[in-house]
């Protein structure tokens, strides 16, 4: 009972810190000079963004102790992850287009930053395409690890490439230097919150499927013994 | 036999089969040669601009053409279980894997040779052929790199019920660094930009092919585990 704890305490910490969030996003941080308002997207957009890599993450390292343990618990977490991150990189690339519009006066640009996100976007499309194609549990659970592990590694290559790739076309802009020190605090805030907020709804998923998958294995076992 | 006799069988094997049948081979160029067709239709390409066209649309006829074609050869292993034979021989998992990527990788060269001489025939730009020797390297990484992922990934989709039609989904997020990689070396050798060498895009090939070669070896056997 010691995990319904921490996931109870997680969960009132995180209901708190999300309003607590937003108030300092909206009335606390300084109004930017040139961007104005829209610039508070920002703090929402950053942290999504990391949030995405951590459902990623989870997502690349639980397949690897699948295939290693061949226990359907990891693929769970796995797949769990995989919905978390993809859920919160589409909200990247949707509040980053916002925010582009106005500053970049685009709504999308080729930049290294975005096109990874977006290929990242794609592998994980795919990743779900397949597990959705595949009827087998052992097998959908194997080949989906399979592009969990492939994908994740795919990021820092792509990263790269892009940024050589563009190097040779002209910048659209450059991000601004010096950020306001109470901008810094709410950053590092609403980073936090979101990290523990993602940490959640993993969790929260993950004990959804995990009792989904408990509930299959007994229906088989009854129908195995029916026949 | 040891390991390399067990590769190099499987690849004379796949050869043969393919010298027979004419099933990959066929797809790939008919198909490559189709895209270019449709690439004149669509886009207006003269004698100005072909120059810098020709790396893009090339790598796109690459990626899709071969796709299609590595899509073929894992179907050509999973008609009747045929890998099954290889899966209860004493031939490693890891050998069978190094066989498909070879032989996939001869089949994209051969279909790149085709297309490349339907290209200059088709957008009357002969700079191609001349700029062959210089476009080897790119090709031969660039193909490598696709094989080696197209393998791994055709041998998933063949065992989806959504068959080959999830392959494109699959292969072409993760091959964005080799396509970026091949069109800008191609652009480089063909238009020759300034101050720009193609050395550093074929480092970047390079160091695509052995990470997920090495990747791909260790993971190959998660599939065929049955």
């Amino acid at each position: 009972m010691k995990k319904e704890r921490i996931t109870k305490i997680l969960l009132a910490l995180v209901l708190v810190m999300l309003p607590v969030n937003f108030y300092l996003i909206f009335q606390v941080a300084p109004t930017e000079r040139i961007m104005g308002d829209v610039q508070r997207i920002f703090y929402l957009h950053v942290s999504l963004a990391v949030s995405a890599y951590i459902g990623f993450g989870v997502l690349f390292v639980s397949s690897i102790i699948f295939l290693i343990k061949k226990n359907l618990y990891w693929d769970t977490i796995a797949f769990s992850a995989g919905e978390v991150g993809l859920m919160f990189s589409t909200l990247v690339l949707i509040t980053g287009s916002f925010w582009a519009r106005p500053v970049w006066n685009v709504w999308w640009t080729w930049d290294p930053r975005l096109v990874t996100m977006l290929i990242l976007w794609f592998i994980y499309i795919g990743y779900f395409m397949l597990r959705k194609s595949i009827p087998e549990r052992m097998k959908k659970a194997r080949y989906s690890a399979i592009i969990g592990i492939l994908g994740f590694l795919d990021v820092p290559v792509v990263r790269l490439a892009t940024k050589w790739w563009r190097s040779i076309h002209p910048r659209l802009s450059k991000e601004g230097g010096g950020l306001d020190p109470l901008m810094i605090k709410v950053m590092l805030f609403s980073l936090f919150t979101f990290v523990v907020f993602t940490i959640i709804v993993i969790l929260f998923r993950f004990r959804v499927a995990w009792a989904e998958e408990r509930l299959y294995s007994i229906l088989n076992e009854m129908e195995e013994y029916h026949e | 036999m040891g390991f390399v006799g067990n590769t190099l069988a499987i690849v004379k094997k796949d050869l043969l089969l393919e010298l027979r049948a004419k099933e990959a081979i066929s797809i790939m160029v008919f198909l490559s040669l189709l895209l270019l067709v449709v690439f004149n239709l669509s886009v207006e390409i003269d004698t100005e601009n072909v120059s810098r066209l020709a790396p893009g649309i090339l790598w796109v006829v690459f990626a899709f053409s071969g796709i299609l074609g590595m899509g073929r050869t894992s179907l050509s292993e999973r008609d009747d279980e045929a890998y099954l034979n290889i899966y209860f021989s004493s031939v490693t998992m890891e050998s069978f894997y190094l066989a498909k990527v070879i032989s996939n990788l001869l089949f994209l060269l051969l279909m790149e040779v085709f297309t490349i001489i339907s290209f200059v025939v088709l957008f009357d730009y002969e700079r191609l052929i001349l700029a062959l020797p210089a476009l080897t390297l790119p090709l031969v990484l660039g193909s490598f790199g696709f094989s080696v992922v197209g393998t791994l990934f055709s041998f998933l989709s063949t065992g989806s019920r959504f068959g080959e039609i999830i392959l494109p989904f699959l292969f072409l997020p993760v091959v964005v660094p080799i396509l970026l990689g091949g069109v800008s070396s191609t652009d480089i050798i063909l238009n020759g930009s300034t101050g720009d060498t193609p050395a550093k895009w074929l480092k970047i090939l390079l160091v695509f092919d052995l990470l997920y070669l090495c990747i791909s070896l260790i993971l190959f056997r998660y599939i065929i585990e049955e």
